[in-house]
Formats: C-alpha cells, sequence, structure tokens
C-alpha cells in the first residue's frame, strides 16, 4: 500500500513540476547566432500579408527579420494588446489605429516616444497632413479628462509614425449597372442631387440589385462617413463644427441643422435591402458581388473590392458629393494618416524597430508595400504612385487637392466633447434613415440631446 | 452528514482521523493535496483572482494598458443607474430589451419542449432517432450556426423565399428579418428559443421517464383525460425541472451577448441592445477610453441580478418539493 502511495505521489509530484514547467517555458522566440528578429502586430490581414512579403527585401538590406502577424478585427486586436501588455507579451512593432489610439497606448505607457528619432528629413518624406499625427498636442492634453492617461503625457511627444493614409466619403459605383441605367460610366455626379438621381436611376432599372451598400451594422458608417463630408460642404466649415458645439445654439435642430438632416434622409429609398444588416467588409463585399450599384467606403476599400474580385477598372469613384444648395460647390478630402506604426516599450530591440519603421516610411518601403497592400501610404510617392498603385488608386489622390475652406478634414477633432462616441449619433442617424423611425427636425433634437449629455459628461 | 445519522452511529465519530497526523499518514495525506493542488492553484489563479481582480475594477476607470487605476468608488455604478446622462438612458433602453428576453426565452422553451417531450416518451417507435433530431440544435449551436441564420434571414434568405413561394408575400420582410426593428428582437429570441429547446427537451423527457407509470394508469383508471394527465399529474411533478430550465433560460439572457454581437449587433439602430452586449461594448467597442471599469460594474449588476433569481429559484424548488 505505502508503495502505491509513493508511486501516486510520484506520479502527482511530477504532473506538478512538469505543468509548471510547460507554464514557465515557451513564449518569446529564440535567437539564434545573435541575428535580430522583430515581431509585429497589426489588425489588418491584407497589411500582415504585404508586410511579411517585403520583410524579405528588408532582410536582404540590413539583416533584420521581421515576423508580421495579422490580429482581427479591431476589438480582438485591442484585447490581445490590453492582455499583453499586462504580462509582458507585447511584440516590437504595433501597427495601431492613427489620430486617438496611438496616442492613448503611448501616454498609457505602452509604445515609446520617437520623437528624437523622426527628424525633420523623415517628416518631409510623408504626406503634409500626416507629418504630425502621431504627435501629441497641447490641446489634447488640455482636451482630455482629469483621469485621463494624456494628462501625463507631454506635448511633442510622438507615439507613431503615419504609415497608411487614405480619406473616408468616397463612393464607389459599379460601371456596369451605371451604363445599364444608362449613366454616363466615366463621369461622377457632381452634387448631392445628381448622386440622388443616379440612385434612383439604377434602383429604378434594377430594384433590388441597384441600390446603396454600406455596412450600417456599425451605425456610425453613414454618419461619418456620408452625413458628415456632406453637411460639410453644405454649411461650410465653421457653420459645421457649430452643430456640435456646447450649448447646441447652432445645433442640429436649428433650421440649417435640419436641412442637412433633410438632405441625408433623401437617401432613403435607395438603400441596399437589408443594409442595416450588414457590416463595413460584408457591404463592400456585396457591391464586389453586384448586389449594390453604389457602396461608400473609404480609399482603403479599393484594395479589399480587388481582394474580392472587383477589378477596380469596373468601378468610378468620386467622394461624397457637396449639395447644390450648400456653401460648398465642390468637396476635397484631407488624407488622414490612417494607421501608424508605434515601437513598444518593452522591445529589446528598440534600435532595429526604429530601423523598420524607418525603412516602411521610406518611398522604397512605403513603395514596396503599397505595391503589395493596394493601399494608400502616408509617404508621398510622388511620381512613383501610379506605376506602385495603379492608376485607379492613384487616382483617388486627386481628392487630396483643394482649397482649404473646402476641404474636409476628418482627423479635426478639436470641436468635439472629449469623451465624443460615435456610436450614439450613428444610431441615431439609422433611425432617420433607413429606418424612418424619426423625421430631420426630431433627429436634430435628439442629436442636440446627445452632444448635450457628452459635454456634460466633458464636465 | 444528518445530525440524525451522527446519533446512530456515534461510533464513527471516534474512528475519525485526528486533525494531528502522525508521520506515517504523510504519504496519504501529501498525495492527496498533491492532486489536488493543481486544481486549486487553478481555481485560485482563474477563477479567485479573476473575481477578486474584476470586483476591484469595478470601483476603477481604467482603459486597459495604463499601469495604474483610478479609483472612482461606486461613481461606475452610479453612472449607470443614473448619474451618467449618456450612459443611464442605454442601460435602461438594453436592460427593456433584456428584460423582454428574459421573459420570453423560457416562456417559449417551456410552452415548446414540454409538449415535444410528453409526445416523444408517449411513442415507442423511432423516438431515439427523433431524440436525436431534437438535439440536434443543441450539438451545432454556435457562433457558426448565427451566422448560417443571417443568410436565412436576409432579405433573399430561405425565410422570405419559402414565404413568398406560398403565396405568403406579405409576411416577407424586405429589409430581412433582422433590418426591421419590429421583427428583429422577436426573430432573435425565436432563436434562442430554438437554441434552448433541445436540453429543455431531454430534461422533460428524463422527468417524465422516472415518473411511476402507475401514476399515469391511476389517473387514466379514474377517468382523467390525457389534458387532465398533463396538468394534474405530470406538470407538477415536474416543476423542479421547469424551474430549472427558467433558470437557465434567464440566465443565459441576462449574460448572452454572442447572439446580439454576431447577428446584429445591437442593430438596427439599437433595437436588439442587451446588457451583456453593452458590458462588451463598453470594454472592448470604445476605442481605448476608460471604460472597462464600468463594464466590469455592469457585469456585476447582472451577477447580483442572476443571484437574486437563483436564491428566488431555490426558494420556489423549496417550497414545490
Amino acid at each position: 500500500m505505502r508503495a502505491a502511495h509513493r508511486r501516486a505521489l510520484g506520479a502527482a509530484v511530477a504532473l506538478v513540476v512538469g505543468m509548471a514547467v510547460a507554464g514557465c517555458g515557451g513564449g518569446g522566440e529564440q535567437q539564434q547566432g545573435g541575428a535580430q528578429t522583430l515581431t509585429m502586430w497589426t489588425f489588418k490581414k491584407l497589411h500582415a500579408d504585404a508586410l511579411n512579403k517585403v520583410a524579405a527585401q528588408f532582410k536582404s538590406e540590413t539583416g533584420i527579420s521581421v515576423t508580421v502577424e495579422a490580429v482581427t478585427p479591431d476589438d480582438v486586436f485591442v484585447s490581445k494588446v490590453q492582455s499583453a501588455a499586462q504580462t509582458g507579451g507585447l511584440p516590437d512593432v504595433l501597427e495601431v489605429h492613427a489620430g486617438g489610439e496611438d496616442l492613448e497606448m503611448g501616454a498609457s505607457g505602452l509604445l515609446q516616444d520617437l520623437q528624437g528619432d523622426v527628424n525633420d528629413a523623415w517628416k518631409q518624406r510623408l504626406l503634409p497632413t500626416t507629418r504630425e499625427s502621431g504627435v501629441m498636442t497641447q490641446q489634447r492634453i488640455d482636451d482630455a479628462a482629469s483621469d485621463s492617461p494624456f494628462k501625463s503625457a507631454k506635448a511633442g511627444q510622438r507615439f507613431s509614425v503615419g504609415f497608411t493614409a487614405g480619406a473616408f466619403g468616397i463612393v464607389y459605383a459599379n460601371k456596369d449597372k451605371l451604363k445599364a441605367a444608362g449613366l454616363d460610366p466615366d463621369t461622377p455626379p457632381k452634387t448631392w442631387e445628381e448622386f440622388l438621381d443616379a440612385l434612383k436611376a439604377t434602383t429604378g432599372k434594377d430594384t433590388k440589385e441597384g441600390g446603396l451598400s454600406l455596412g450600417l451594422k456599425v451605425s456610425q458608417t453613414g454618419y461619418n462617413w456620408i452625413y458628415q463630408p456632406l453637411a460639410h460642404a453644405y454649411l461650410g466649415k465653421d457653420r459645421f463644427q457649430a452643430l456640435f458645439a456646447k450649448g447646441a445654439a447652432q445645433g442640429f435642430a436649428s433650421p440649417d441643422g435640419v436641412r442637412t438632416l433633410e438632405a441625408f434622409s433623401r437617401l432613403t429609398p435607395y438603400w441596399m435591402p437589408g443594409t442595416t444588416t450588414l457590416g463595413i467588409d460584408e457591404a463592400d463585399i456585396a457591391f464586389a458581388q453586384g448586389k449594390s450599384a453604389f457602396d461608400v467606403g473609404g480609399t482603403f476599400t479599393m484594395a479589399f473590392l480587388g481582394q474580392n474580385g472587383m477589378s477596380p477598372d469596373k468601378v468610378l469613384t468620386f467622394p461624397i458629393p457637396p449639395s447644390a444648395e450648400g456653401v460648398n460647390k465642390e468637396i476635397s478630402m484631407a488624407p488622414l494618416a490612417l494607421t501608424g506604426l508605434g515601437v513598444t516599450s518593452t522591445t529589446d530591440n528598440r534600435a532595429a524597430a526604429v530601423k523598420w519603421i524607418d525603412w516602411l516610411t521610406s518611398p522604397e518601403g512605403a513603395g514596396a508595400v503599397a505595391k503589395e497592400s493596394l493601399d494608400l501610404p502616408a509617404t508621398d510617392l510622388g511620381t512613383q504612385a501610379e506605376s506602385l498603385l495603379g492608376p485607379d488608386l492613384a487616382a483617388l489622390q486627386k481628392y487630396f487637392t483643394g482649397s482649404p475652406d473646402s476641404m474636409y478634414d476628418a482627423a479635426d477633432v478639436s470641436f468635439f466633447p472629449s469623451d465624443y462616441d460615435q456610436v450614439k449619433p450613428g444610431d441615431l442617424m439609422v433611425r432617420l434613415t433607413p429606418l424612418q423611425e424619426v423625421s430631420p427636425q426630431q433627429a436634430g433634437t435628439e442629436l442636440d440631446k446627445i452632444m448635450g449629455s457628452m459635454w456634460k459628461v466633458t464636465e | 452528514m444528518s445530525s440524525l445519522a451522527v446519533k446512530d452511529h456515534p461510533g464513527r465519530l471516534d474512528k475519525r482521523p485526528s486533525r494531528t497526523r502522525s508521520p506515517r499518514h504523510w504519504p496519504g495525506w501529501l498525495t492527496g493535496w498533491a492532486f489536488v493542488l493543481p486544481a486549486v492553484a487553478l481555481f485560485a489563479v482563474m477563477g479567485v483572482y479573476t473575481i477578486g481582480s474584476g470586483l476591484a475594477l469595478s470601483f476603477a476607470k481604467w482603459n486597459g494598458f495604463t499601469p495604474t487605476w483610478t479609483w472612482v468608488g461606486v461613481q461606475n455604478y452610479l453612472d449607470l443607474l443614473y448619474a451618467d446622462p449618456v450612459l443611464a438612458p442605454e442601460l435602461r433602453r438594453a436592460g427593456g430589451h433584456t428584460l423582454q428576453v428574459m421573459i420570453a426565452v423560457p416562456l417559449l422553451t417551456v410552452a415548446i419542449s414540454l409538449p415535444l417531450a410528453v409526445a416523444l416518451n408517449s411513442i415507442r417507435r423511432l423516438r431515439a432517432i427523433l431524440r436525436s433530431i431534437y438535439f440536434l440544435p443543441y450539438v451545432t449551436t454556435g457562433i457558426a450556426v448565427y451566422f448560417a441564420w443571417r443568410y436565412v434571414l436576409e432579405p433573399d434568405g430561405a425565410i422570405n423565399t419559402l414565404l413568398r413561394s406560398l403565396g405568403l408575400g406579405t409576411l416577407a420582410q424586405p429589409q430581412g428579418f433582422l433590418g426591421n426593428p419590429d421583427t428583429a428582437l422577436p426573430t432573435l429570441i425565436l432563436i434562442l428559443v430554438w437554441s434552448a429547446v433541445p436540453v429543455a427537451t431531454l430534461l422533460y423527457l428524463s422527468g417524465l421517464q422516472a415518473i411511476d407509470p402507475n401514476l399515469f394508469e391511476a389517473a387514466q383508471i379514474d377517468g382523467a383525460a390525457p389534458r387532465h394527465v398533463l396538468r394534474r399529474v405530470i406538470w407538477p411533478l415536474l416543476r423542479p425541472i421547469t424551474a430549472a430550465i427558467v433558470l437557465l433560460g434567464v440566465r443565459d439572457a441576462l449574460h448572452g451577448f454572442q447572439i446580439f454581437l454576431v447577428m446584429t449587433r445591437g442593430g438596427p439602430g439599437g433595437h436588439t441592445d442587451v446588457l451583456g452586449l453593452m458590458a462588451y461594448r463598453l470594454a472592448f467597442f470604445k476605442g481605448l477610453a476608460q471604460t472597462l471599469g464600468v463594464s466590469s460594474a455592469l457585469g456585476w449588476m447582472l451577477f447580483a441580478g442572476a443571484v437574486l433569481l437563483a436564491l428566488l429559484n431555490a426558494r420556489m424548488l423549496r417550497r414545490v418539493r
């Protein structure tokens, strides 16, 4: 009996020790022969594939190996970074959303300050509107809530370097469907009203598959990508920003505000059936499959459509057109940095990580990634743009130039409450159109209430 | 061990090992602990630590990244209940939807699974095959099935196609069953019921098979019609099982969010937002805002609700017995 006890005890101890050893082991890549190896996480599969391909080129030039892992979708990426931050398992480099996420991670101590690394020559390589992306400003610190991590950051700290750039509010039209509806497939509508006429023609030709697709399951897409550029052009920059101001004296329920909501709600008859149940990617896929005649996305949508079998030459692109009744008769989009690259605070390979980011944002590296991913880089590719991106994607860049007054800058968040949450107004906009549960006047009143409560929370 | 047992066998107490073990008992004692230790350690780390950490987090603000938390006391709870003009109305709306799910899912589950179990119990042939068929939704349920349901419920999905082909086109939903605010929540409730019926049916079936057949025979001899047997004999005897099914349904309604996340994400226009989804959204869909604490607070409020319901259920069960 005693022998049996000892054997059982031995087995149990071995099990516990084995589990402990297994728990302690693993994680992290063993470095062999002193060769430097970097790890990187991104939330875009398309980028991971492209980056892994160009990593070979980088290795041949520098001897540094890079392994890139895609962690999707966005919420999984955030939770994985949160977990890794607690367990010390962060990679060396992160690709993160620019314009907020990078600053938040940096101010929270996850990303290193690159201010000393990114000199003027490096900045000059980037598109002008993306050069200061990833840099903490005094205004962001001042506007932040008193318990925000921003308060512990210093103005001028740089937590990321712009990697990809682009704009939201780009309309994609199926040329075949335009032709079938008797429309010119090469001429984009100049005004919002012409756009509605085009939608009327395509839905008239094909009720089921002639409409507009948009991933309204993520309710803020309609609000962000269509309504805001439309309202900006309708009212002009100052009046547009006043819609969101504290006190709502000139808010959404004002006559001007209601007119913009009324213009937006005219889309109601033309939405693709079931568009409220589609996510962003699903709506793009529906368009690529011919289930809609128009699709709204960003400059980054072109690559995704191509991936899903929609040839770029079959697509007509144009930004959300301005209303003929509005202030601005033309519309242009300021290219904003969509994603940025940051070096994690736990890396043991800071120099190699900075070198990797430096290379990725050089014309050579950015060009190589752009060619593989068909995504616009934050690096100015100059004359190489067309050869690297192809004529259709490069053509999108023409909407990046315009007068400062008519240019819609989605990166400008200075006029929002600091705890601004897009989901609430997004849900309301879905109730305005396509659900038609509220009238433009009611939507305006509700939006003012939502903004008012956000300002109250900010206080 | 009951006090009666102790009285009847007082000698057993004398035979209990003393609390101070002699060295010759150590191997057995150590063996026991060596086997139990991994499970205890696992529970200490995965259970006690996370529960304690989660509770502490509900009194703090944190975005998941900063090394320190900002303590706010009970403010997160107050914000959810009334203090925050954005969160409080959101909670009330999601709470209303959750309540609908909490009431409808258990009721419909019982209403469908009990007759189904009685019917299955009354047949001899094909019972095993039919039981397997009815159990299929439980075996196949999960994220993949929710995606499959989405395709079925699309504007051009199988249900609309079927309705139109049967000449019932007026019942078809041009925006899909999940795209219409009037049908989205009821549709999700029906899918939840579809997922819950198999287990409930099996529970009822096992309960029915445990009932003494003499009771049915006696009732029939007394001239009871089948509906009277169901109402006067079967239903009272199956009440504990019904209570368990209702409790499971209520618990799922309180905590479940996967179906709402996958199928509607709370839409269209927030019409299917529920408390579980709200907690998930506060934790992971708020960018990097410091809402993990308020999300945790909501989780603890749901926990408190679940405990209250469990106590109520236990009380009901005692009364039934």
